[in-house]
């Protein structure tokens, strides 16, 4: 299953989403969430995630749901605005609070300290952005924040270039 | 040298790991006769008092927690309301990070080094370290013992030549850590880790497993 989680003023995932349903194959196995009017604070950091109630957040807001979605989802596309050529609060926002997908425990993997991971399947990550995004940095954010949880990136594609990151969704 | 320090962590200022390393770093600049005021972002409503500081001062340090590889969400949000200012300005940050190994925090470094050019200011480097995660669940006398070595960071920083230096270059520790460590290491993770952070998870009123798949029962 693909899924899109749209931060963006604009609401550019409903294009992205109309052009997925247009090329046919896999149109029924996605989903867009446009987080416009929901609450979702950012991360507290308070780790209760990790070391009071295991796999759940201390924060009672719209997010949760979304979690869920995304640790079941095959892909979890980010459609963010940019800002500094990063993505926006809104969408790091949706990324740190990823933390109750991980354990406490850690392990040693390619040579690097990681987390073990709470569930077997996890998603790949994609973005797709709007503005003057820094593509090149973008690309090694994303493929970091993969590498975090056991899974791959997608890669990264500014709003010109949707249909390509299309053609990865299907 | 009169610094701004601003605690980039979203976590409340009395369990935070960068408050306790600031608090070591001041100590060192105030040795060598610099002067300092601290804020933090994580209580929303100071920003304003935070932003004008930024303004109204030269020399400005954030000290953050890597989240993700990259700047705190809350933190991210703060930077977007503050105005453009010119290269007098000298904005220069600290990152820590729970993760041991100095090729950890790079991603998030590279964010930092980058994110000055933005905001019209110079750049005065990035002090990088890890492995500061346990700082939170350590007594207050072994809190004082591990955040030390800021102490000296700070003193450096007093000399006016940022993060530049060698001595903070080489603060960081190891890039990755060779084989027989990880070996080492990860056998402890296996083990006495996993009992440590259970006895950490009880004390904070835990009685199930850590590794728990909560969504799948």
């Amino acid at each position: 299953m693909v899924l899109m989680v749209d931060t963006t003023t604009e609401h550019i995932g409903k294009v992205i989403a109309e052009e997925l349903s247009r090329s046919g194959d896999n149109a029924d196995g996605f989903e867009l969430i446009d987080t416009t009017g929901m609450h979702i604070s950012h991360c507290v950091g308070c780790n209760y995630c990790w070391l009071k109630t295991p796999g759940v957040c201390a924060i009672q807001d719209d997010y949760e749901p979304i979690l869920r979605k995304m640790s079941k989802a095959d892909q979890v596309w980010l459609i963010s605005d940019t800002r500094f050529g990063f993505v926006s609060w809104q969408t790091k926002n949706i990324v740190d609070r990823i933390m109750p997908l991980v354990t406490m425990y850690l392990k040693f993997q390619d040579g690097q300290m990681r987390h073990v991971m709470r569930y077997d399947h996890q998603p790949d990550i994609g973005i797709i952005y709007t503005g003057d995004g820094d593509q090149v940095y973008l690309e090694r954010w994303c493929q970091r924040t993969a590498l975090n949880i056991g899974s791959r990136s997608l890669g990264v594609f500014s709003d010109s270039q949707r249909k390509e990151a299309v053609s990865c969704m299907l | 040298m009169h610094v701004v320090i601003i605690n980039g962590s979203p976590r409340v200022r009395k369990y935070s790991n960068t408050e306790k390393i600031i608090a070591a770093f001041a100590k060192g600049l105030s040795e060598k006769g610099s002067t300092f005021e601290t804020y933090a972002v994580s209580d929303r409503n100071t920003w304003d008092v935070i932003r004008d500081a930024y303004i109204k001062n030269d020399e400005i340090l954030i000290a953050l927690p890597l989240y993700v590889e990259c700047v705190p969400g809350l933190l991210l949000e703060f930077l977007e309301t503050l105005p453009r200012k010119d290269e007098h300005t000298r904005l220069s940050f600290l990152l820590q990070s729970g993760f041991a190994e100095g090729c950890q925090l790079r991603c998030g470094e590279e964010f930092l080094a980058k994110l000055p050019a933005y905001l019209g200011v110079r750049y005065g480097g990035c002090l990088v370290k890890g492995d500061n995660f346990g700082i939170r669940i350590l007594g207050e006398e072994k809190q004082a013992q591990v955040t030390k070595p800021y102490q000296a960071m700070g003193e450096l920083f007093a000399e006016e030549d940022g993060f530049f230096r060698e001595e903070a270059q080489k603060f960081t520790g190891p890039e990755y850590f060779p084989l027989p460590v990880r070996l080492i290491v990860g056998l402890l993770f296996k083990t006495l880790g996993k009992k440590m952070f259970q006895k950490a998870a009880a004390s904070w009123g835990c009685s199930v497993p850590l590794d728990e798949k909560v969504w799948e029962a």
